[in-house]
């Protein structure tokens, strides 16, 4: 089951991180709409709260802390799912629509066929996906329900500054490259989902320059399978060919005789 | 005079089952998670979420089994001298009709070979395992390699194993009733292991 994406008709995110005032109301509409239980977070000696993804936490804000003339200064950066083009959580899920594209490009979950292997969470080059107390995948999904009905993304309806906007993902990139801004995620997987306009280098913020699938998981699932499954064949075919061909070693009763074969 | 010599005691026959059974078990529970292609692989234990039950299950029983397998054998399979140096040279006589003289012991540089492989494929596997068991307990570059190393281990072993069973049943017949009953016929013995066979009856 090859992923693939259409590129024209892709909906996606563009969040640009001028306009982030670090209010969390994507965080909380998220929590809402999605029916999240509340996280019970601890004072860690900054801002940032919660301080990763959880289960029930499908996006939140980083907030990035840098000192400047004795001022505390913020940048901020919505953190969820890319929801990659090449999605490495798809490529390595064993369980047909666990984890699948929707017609929007957008990659989604079905917490009935996950069966727990955790394979999502080692593939991811931005590592996203969680795993809820009952074993099963948890990650933004880009509210593809509100999608379908026409609706736009629940954090991106809540946002007051428009940093977050959803549209057709050309469209967005258009726009913003137009407006000069320094885009993020245009091309690489085959593009993200969610494109940003960031303020200074992705290593500020927290995301890889280049992002990719990790060398690993690639050399797992596009070198040794495919190689896998053609040894497997091949030495059965080999072993069958040696059998009509030289055939097998037979030993003649009338060897008996003598160690006539030392 | 009997026509038979004992060439696996039952505690061998018994491990080498109980290895068997694992290995088969292992590999039908864990091929539906090395490719989507063996998706229907899982219902032969009613969905994935039981297929990777049962591969837990069986992996510690494979890991085991096989550890003392080598264990029990590692000073037979793991010295190779100047005869077994000849049957490399000449692929042991698998590749032509011709008849070959291979002054073999108790077990041929092929059969030591396969259970060194075997050896270190459980343990790689082993150790790989507990990594993705438990995937988020660990850092996320060794889960990583754990599956890249996971994967081609099993593709190794499966492998393999194809080469064992042909030429421990239709490849060399007679070869298979040592594993089954433990005793082969003292031919079979002459011909594929002479210098355990003189070792054994002084060469009678």
């Amino acid at each position: 089951m090859a992923d693939t994406i259409n590129q024209s008709g892709r909906k996606g995110f563009l969040v640009d991180t001028s306009k982030c005032i670090g209010c969390r109301s994507c965080q909380v509409a998220c929590k809402q709409w999605n029916k999240l239980e509340a996280d019970k977070t601890a004072n860690m000696g900054s801002t940032e709260n919660p301080r990763d993804l959880t289960p029930a936490l499908y996006n939140r804000i980083r907030f990035i802390e840098q000192e400047s003339s004795g001022q505390t200064v913020w940048q901020f950066l919505n953190q969820r799912c890319m929801h990659c083009g090449d999605a490495g959580c798809i490529k390595v899920c064993p369980s047909p629509g666990a984890l699948y594209r929707t017609k929007e490009g957008s990659v989604v979950f079905n917490k009935e066929k996950c069966i727990a292997c955790k394979y999502c969470v080692s593939a991811c080059p931005f590592n996203i996906p969680r795993y809820d107390s009952n074993d099963k995948v948890a990650k933004c999904h880009l509210c593809y329900d509100r999608i379908a009905a026409g609706m736009s993304p629940a954090c991106a309806k809540a946002c007051p500054t428009q940093a977050l906007q959803f549209g057709n993902r050309n469209d967005l990139i258009k726009k913003a490259t137009a407006a000069k801004k320094k885009l993020y995620g245009v091309d690489d997987l085959l593009g993200l989902g969610v494109v940003y306009a960031l303020e200074g280098p992705p290593e500020q913020y927290g995301l890889p320059a280049k992002p990719e699938i990790p060398t690993s998981i690639f050399l797992w699932k596009d070198v040794i399978k495919p190689l896998g499954i053609l040894g497997f064949w091949g030495s059965i075919g080999a072993v069958l060919l040696h059998y009509v061909t030289v055939g097998p070693q037979r030993t003649e009763e009338t060897e008996e005789k003598g160690g006539s074969h030392e | 005079m009997s026509n038979y010599i004992e060439r696996f005691s039952t505690r061998q026959r018994v491990l080498h089952w109980i290895v068997t059974a694992s290995f088969f078990t292992l590999v039908l529970s864990g091929v539906g998670l090395f490719s989507r292609l063996f998706n229907g692989y899982f219902n032969f234990f009613g969905g994935g979420q039981n297929a990777i039950l049962i591969h837990k299950i069986a992996g510690p029983i494979f890991f085991l089994s096989s550890a003392y397998m080598y264990l029990d054998h590692r000073a037979e399979i793991s010295s190779f001298d100047s005869n077994d140096m000849e049957w490399f040279r000449k692929a042991g006589g698998y590749l032509s009709r011709e008849p070959h003289h291979f002054h073999i012991g108790r077990y041929n540089p092929g059969q030591k070979m396969f259970a060194l492989f075997i050896a270190v494929a459980t343990l790689v596997l082993g150790i790989t395992g507990l990594f993705i068991w438990v995937p988020t307990a660990f850092p996320r570059w060794i889960v990583q390699i754990s599956l890249m190393l996971h994967g081609l281990m099993f593709v190794g072993s499966i492998m393999f194993m194809v080469l064992h069973v042909y030429l421990a049943t239709i490849g060399n017949p007679g070869t298979v009733q040592g594993m089954l009953y433990g005793d082969v016929r003292k031919d079979w013995a002459r011909h594929h292991h002479p210098r355990w066979y003189r070792e054994r009856t002084g060469g009678k």
